[in-house]
Parts: C-alpha cells; structure tokens; sequence
C-alpha cells in the first residue's frame, strides 16, 4: 500500500513538472472550466434577482448544492481523468499492453498516469462557492456538520469516480467508451440544482440509479437543517457499493481483453 | 411494361431497404448524443419552471413565453460556434495558407462557405432534438411566415457576424500554441453571452449593456428573440441593421489582424 | 536449464462473421455469428538460459500473439507455458518483474519527461535498489551513449536515439528475459550496427535469455545462435542459424522484365526459374556456383530483356520455401 503511495506520488510530482513547463496551458486549463462554471452561476445568478427563491431554496442555499456537487466533480476530473481516455488513448494504440507488462497494478497505472489540471479550475469554483454561501447562510459548524461536508465532498467524488469506472470499463468491448460514459456522467447536470424541482422519476435516478445526489443534494440539505432524515449518511456506502461494482467489473473487462486480444 | 415495373419496384425496394441500414449504421455517438441533449433541455425546463413556481411573468415574459425561448436557443446554439479557432490552430494550418497565397479565390470567402455548409449540416442534424422538444417539453414553433423570415435573415447575419469574430481571433492561434484551451474558454464564455442560459431582457441593465457589447448574442440570442416574438417583428430592420454595423466592425479587426498575421508567418515562418 | 517452457500451445480467437447485405446485418445483431481464427496452432519449443533466439515469420503468422501470450498480455486458448517456473498469464505481476518489453513500435517512455525522468519513473515501477540503479544507469549512459540524451523527452528525439532510450528503459530493471518485437524497424544501418551491438554487449554479458521477434535477417544473422520460424500459426523450423544461412544465405534473385513471354529457359547450374508474373522472369541462383552476370548473359541470349534488378530472397520466400520442404530435400 505505502508502496503504492510512494509510486503516485512519484507519477504525480513527474505529472506536475510537465505541466509547470506549460504553465500557460496550465493556466489557460482551469481558467477555462472557471469560466464554463462561471457562466451557468451567472445565469443562476441574474435568475434569483428576479425571484427570492427556487422551489424553496434562495440564492445561497442553491450556490452551497452548486458548489458541493463541482468540489465531488473535481477530485474526479483532477484524479480519475484518465478514465476518459482509456480506449482512445490507450487500449486504441495499444498502449495498455505496457500497462500489463508491468508490475504494478493496470488501473493504479492508468490513474496514477494522468493528473488533470483543468480539474483545479473546479476546485476552486467548487470550494469558493461552499465558501460564500455558507457563510452568507450563518451555517453553524457543529461537529457532526463538519463532518458531513468533509463525507459529502469525498462520497460525492467517489461517486463520481466509480460511475465513470464502471462506464469505461465498455473500452474493453466497443474501445471508444465516451459516449458511453457522457451518458452517466451528463446526468450529474440535473445535481447542480436542488433535486426537488424535478419529478419524481428524476429524483430516483439521482437516488438510487445514478446516485449524483449524493454530491450535492443530501449534504445541503443536512447542512441546512431540512429534515431529510438519515438518508443524508449514505454517501460513503453508496461510493463504497459502487466502487465495489467498478472494480469488478474492471477485472472482468480484463478478463475480456486477455482473453480476446486487441 | 411489367418488368420496368418490376424494376422500379426493386429499386424502391433496395432505396427503402437502405434506411434500415442507415438506421444501424449510426454510430453510438448519434443516439447518446440525443440522450445527452434530452438531459439538458429537461434541466433547462424543471429549472424554469421551478423559478416559475410562484411568479406569473419575470421581466415581462411569461413561463411558456421563455420556455420556447430557452429551448429554441439550445436548438440553434450552433449557430454561436465555428471551428475557425481549431482549423487555424491545427495542422492544416500550413497548407491553409499556401492556399491562400496561392489562390486567386478569396480565402475568407471559401472558409465562408464552408462554414455555413457546416452549420447547415449541424442543423439538420438537431432535428431529432427538435422533435423530442416538442413532444416531450411542449415546445411550439410560430407559424406567421414573416417572423420567420425575420429570424432566418438575423441568424444568417448573426452567424456572419460570428465568422468574422472567430476569424479575428483565430488569428490569435498564430502567436500561440493554446490553441485548444483558447478555444474551451470562448465557448464557455459564449455559452452564456449568447444569451443561451438566461433571455437578455431578464438582466439587469448594466449586464445587458455588457452582453450586447460582445457579440455573441447576435448569433443567438437576437435571432431567437425575434422568433419567439419578445423582439417584436416591427423592430426587425433596426435590430438587422445593428447586425450589418457588427458585421462591418468585425469585418474589419478580423481583415487587419489577418493581414498582420499572415505577414508574421510569411516573413517569420510558422 | 529451460527457462521458457511452452507446451502445445493454441491460441484461437473468434472472430465475429458478418454477412454482406441488409439480412446479414439484421442478423449480425440478433443472432451474431462468428469463426474461428487459429492464430497459434499448438506450438512448442523450449528456450535455455542465456539463449537468443531469433522468432521469425510473415507478418499475421502468429508472432505477436505468442509474445503477448508469453508476456502474460495474453491468456492462451490451450496448452501451456512456464516462464521462470510461473504461468506468465496467472502471475503476471511476478512474471513482470523478470521481464524486459521492447515494442518497436510503441515506446514505454513518457512522451513529455526528460528521459531520465521516465527512467526515474521506472525503475521505482520495478523496485530497482536505488545503488544498483546508479549503476545501470552509468552503464548505459556510456554503453548508449545517452549524455545527450539524458534531458531531452521523447518527443524530441529522433528514431534511432529513442530505440537506445527504449533499450535503456526495458533493461534498467535487470530482467532476466528481454523480449524484443521489432527493435531495429526503420533505423538507418549504422545505428542498427550500434543497437546489436549493444544487446550483444549487455545481454549476452549477463546471460539474459533474448527472444528477438524481427523481420530483419540482419539482426538474426548477428544476434541469434538460433531460429525459431512460425508460419501460419505452426513452427515450421526450429534450429541452429547456421542451417539457415548455408542454405538460403548464399542466394541471389535477379528479375528480367522481358519484351515476350518464354516457357523453357536453359538456365546454367545453380539457377532455379521461379513462379513470376508475365513478361517477368525470375532466377533465383547459387552464388556459389554461378554468377549474376553469367545468369543474365544466359538469359539475355535467350529472350529480349527491357531491365533488371537484383536481391537478396527476402524472408517470404524462405519461409515458403522451408513450407515447401526445402530444408528436407539433399543440400546442393
């Protein structure tokens, strides 16, 4: 384990020296995905000066569910980016055979290879937007709320990082897997917002299906004091019983490759 | 007689025989693609509506008066982009301008052209987002022949407008290499000062005054305004005019950057 | 003592049919049909520590599926294969540890990072004692000539410096088996001069057991004591080079472009007429009993010849010579 960690590190510091000698792209990267969040939050924005509040939530409190569920998306799209890529990039050219003619772990090899630093544009939206809305709505931080902020982000990002694992697995099978996993991950748009402002159906598959409110949703609303019951505490299982199914059926998608070739 | 009529008939057959094979033949893309623009205009309308929720009209528009505003504007958003930015950027670069040195055909004219075949093209291939539109979400086109002439002369001078913006920061990509980033950031900007997100009318004066100083909302947001009816069809030649002058500006940065461009690579090398 | 074991190895893959026309793509997506392709038909051979061999064939014989089967890349269909005692497929990260890849064509190295960085990189992959790295490192660096090289990514180098990094890279980790698929594809003759070299110094030196897949036969000629062909998914000769090169190293062709066709050509001794297309003839002859120019005066006496051109039998030919039994007939 401390010998994985060792080797991240390692790839991560290699990772981060390619990107300081582009430090424009670096730059232009996350200011990018600043700016792609900024413009949905100015339409938020311009929106509630109009009307004090959505389905009950007002400005802040949407802000806090925007903001928790694009820290989740970050440590996503910063960690596990190269999901994404796993059958153009590699299994296309080949080059998840190197992957396999090594002695580490495929998937370790396959995350470890690629931090995303466009990632840390939403980051920094993410974290500025809990930020000031939280304290815009006086939150109390009582230790069990702490700790639901701290559960929610990371649950919320696993979640994320499982859904796009489980939906690149399909590279194994059909090599181009983005349609596939835009097809998931597209769904976390409907998180942005307080889910309550769909229909049912909708608030099921965010639930239960595509559990992306897990990220967002039902930490705001602990945080807020909405009486949502415990459901609000099943993050972490909800990301542990996924990443369980993503790793699975990682293996199996292995399985399938040795077994057919590229 | 018979069997040219037989013949025919086998010709109609293989011909209607092809649709189910073109229907296979898409790819992946296609179809998620359509899923992928349902999720959006759902969220566009549950979130609408919930703003909706206990207000009867917001800066003079009523919920089914934005709604078929907002989702018209998701439907002609292509009208906003172009690949301009990439085209330079990349490659084909080279080429491109030896092209252009060599060619007694006006450059900018051909990648004109082009341009709007590619827009037809992405237009076309909305109308299955059309159609879920107005099954699922209730969407209603109008139907005065005049509105929509007025909004096809306004699309075709907002996407004109748009090509000779691109163009000029096109240019851009010849002094650097982040091309790609570049790129990414505009559409984000352009995403919402297209007036994609959120009508113009509804923001506060200063916004609106920033947002029609850029040009992105010619594209969309101006042409669809007409077409729903929120810019009235009797103010029609004045917003064309307004049009045609950003048309000429742009015209104009986009040739004289270009020259200056042009001469850095020839004199320079790419 | 046998260090690569491969028994009765297969490797079949199945292959999905599709049916031409509108019926055939229906029924490609309901009731989806395959073949079979045998790309390994129940090989085996044994290598010994410190051999190098010479794995050859045509392209699509069944090459590149035995090494990444024998990479563990690959899991066979049946048979078996024991490489330092372990199943490479079930223990691959144990039998990773004892290998070195080359793939000529795909390099391992990170594109953006200085070379010593991805050699950094890797040597913390495969746990190399940080002393013994140093060590290896120095070694290369002088026997690769990689000073230069040593700060420049990948992306910046030419061919030949990136095939040296390459080689660096696979053998940084003291393998004790080193695969190389194509390692001198494109490289002008000087640097494939200083490639094989190279692998002859360092893993000859160590008694590293080599398994060179190449379409070069002069990479075989200089590396390998002995050569393993494989065509159409069978090994059809696997023995000392030298058997090769008595009978087939001593070969030219020459093709005549001829203004008419002519059946029964009177050839001097040593000279064989190969199958050709029309208006083409093709001697093929014992350099060590004719010449070129005697071949062409004889044949020039006897039909109009436009031009000609003169090579070596190219691995194609050998290999459908030995299919055809050349190796069984008397030596002449």
């Amino acid at each position: 384990m401390t010998r994985y960690l060792n080797l991240y590190w390692l790839f991560l510091i290699q990772r981060l020296k390619v990107l300081m000698e582009y430090r424009a792209s670096f730059i232009l990267g996350a200011a990018s995905t600043i700016v792609w969040q900024g413009s949905s939050i100015a339409a938020v924005w311009v929106v509630m000066q109009k009307v004090p509040d959505l389905n009950g939530w007002n400005y802040d409190e949407v802000l806090l569910i925007y903001g928790l569920i694009t820290l989740s998306k970050s440590i996503n799209h910063m960690f596990a980016d190269n999901l994404w890529t796993l059958g153009r990039m590699y299994i296309r050219s080949g080059g998840f055979e190197r992957f396999l003619v090594r002695p580490i772990d495929p998937l370790f090899h396959l995350l470890a290879d690629r931090f995303c630093q466009d990632g840390v544009g939403n980051f920094l939206v993410g974290a500025a937007l809990v930020v000031k809305s939280t304290i815009a709505l006086g939150i109390d931080w009582t230790p069990p709320k702490l700790a639901m902020l701290v559960v929610g982000v990371l649950s919320g990002g696993f979640i994320f990082i499982a859904l796009n694992l489980i939906t690149c697995v399909s590279a194994f099978w059909i090599v181009d897997s983005v349609p596939v996993t835009r097809l998931v991950f597209d769904n976390h748009l409907f998180a942005q917002y307080p889910l309550t402002i769909y229909p049912r159906a909708i608030n099921i598959l965010l639930t239960w299906l595509i559990p992306y409110g897990f990220a967002s949703f039902y930490p705001a609303s602990y945080l807020l004091d909405r009486q949502i019951g415990n459901i609000a505490w099943f993050g972490p299982f909800v990301a542990a019983i996924l990443l369980f199914i993503g790793y699975r059926l990682w293996q199996t998608g292995l399985k399938y490759y040795s077994g057919t070739g590229s | 007689m018979i069997r040219n009529a037989k013949r025919d008939l086998s010709v109609y057959a293989a011909f209607f025989a092809m649709i189910p094979k073109l229907f296979m033949a898409y790819q992946l893309w296609f179809w998620i693609g359509l899923v992928l623009s349902v999720i959006s205009m759902a969220i566009l309308v549950f979130f609408w509506r919930a703003v909706y929720a206990d207000t009867a009209s917001i800066s003079g528009l009523a919920l089914d008066k934005t709604l078929q505003y907002i989702l018209l504007a998701f439907i002609f958003s292509p009208l906003a982009g172009n690949d301009l930015v990439w085209e330079f950027g990349s490659n084909l670069r080279e080429g491109m301008m030896i092209h252009h040195l060599l060619r007694p055909i006006n450059f900018q004219g051909m990648n004109y052209a082009q341009n709007l075949g590619r827009l037809v093209t992405e237009l076309m291939l909305q109308i299955p987002v059309v159609i879920v539109a107005v099954v699922l979400f209730g969407l209603r086109f109008p139907t005065d022949i005049a509105t929509w002439l007025g909004f096809i002369v306004s699309a075709l001078l907002g996407l004109t407008v748009m090509f000779f913006f691109y163009w000029f920061l096109a240019c851009l990509t010849f002094y650097t290499t982040e091309v790609w980033g570049l790129g990414v950031l505009i559409q984000g900007m352009s995403f919402f000062l297209s007036g994609t997100l959120v009508p113009i009318i509804m923001m506060p004066a200063w916004l609106q005054t920033i947002v029609l100083s850029v040009p992105f909302a010619q594209a969309v947001g101006v042409p669809v305004s007409l077409l729903t009816g929120i810019i009235p069809l009797s103010e029609a030649p004045r917003v064309w005019l307004t049009q045609i002058l950003w048309i000429i500006g742009m015209w104009i940065l986009s040739t004289l950057f270009f020259k200056v461009a042009v001469r850095k690579i020839t004199v320079q090398g790419g | 003592m046998s260090v690569i074991e491969v028994k009765d190895l297969t490797k079949v893959f199945r292959i999905p049919k599709k049916d031409p026309g509108l019926g055939g793509a229906i029924k490609g997506l309901f009731r989806p049909q395959f073949e079979n392709k045998t790309a390994v038909d129940g090989i085996s051979f044994n290598l010994d520590a410190g051999e190098i061999v010479g794995y050859i064939g045509v392209n699509g014989a069944g090459k590149s599926t035995t090494i990444k089967m024998l990479t563990g890349v690959l899991m066979p269909t049946s048979g078996n294969i024991s490489v330092l005692g372990r199943d490479p497929h079930r223990q691959r990260v144990d039998n990773a540890r004892d290998i070195g890849v080359v793939f000529g064509q795909r390099s391992q190295l990170w594109w953006d990072l200085a070379l010593i960085e991805s050699l950094n990189l890797i040597a913390r992959i495969y746990d190399v004692h940080p002393v013994k790295y140093r060590l290896m490192l120095n070694q290369f660096t002088e026997t690769l000539e990689l000073d230069e090289l040593l700060k420049i990514p990948v992306r910046n180098m030419s061919l030949g410096q990136k095939m040296r990094s390459e080689l660096a890279a696979a053998l940084i980790h003291e393998p004790k088996i080193v695969y190389l698929d194509e390692p001198t594809i494109g490289l002008d003759l000087l640097v494939k001069e200083r490639i094989r070299d190279f692998i002859k110094k360092e893993c000859i030196s160590k008694g590293m057991t080599v398994m060179l897949t190449t379409h070069d036969l002069g990479d075989i000629e200089e590396l390998c004591q002995r050569v393993i062909i494989i065509d159409d998914g069978r090994i059809i000769y696997d023995g000392p080079i030298d058997t090769i090169k008595k009978r087939f190293g001593k070969y030219r062709e020459i093709t005549f472009d001829t203004v008419e066709n002519v059946n029964g050509l009177v050839l001097p001794e040593g000279a064989e007429r190969l199958e050709a297309p029309d208006y083409k003839v093709q001697i093929r002859f014992d350099r060590t009993l004719s010449t070129a120019s005697k071949i062409a005066s004889t044949v020039m006496n006897q039909v109009e010849v436009s031009d000609f051109s003169l090579s070596e039998p190219d691995l194609g030919d050998i290999v459908k010579q030995i299919y055809n039994g050349a190796l069984d007939r008397e030596p002449r």
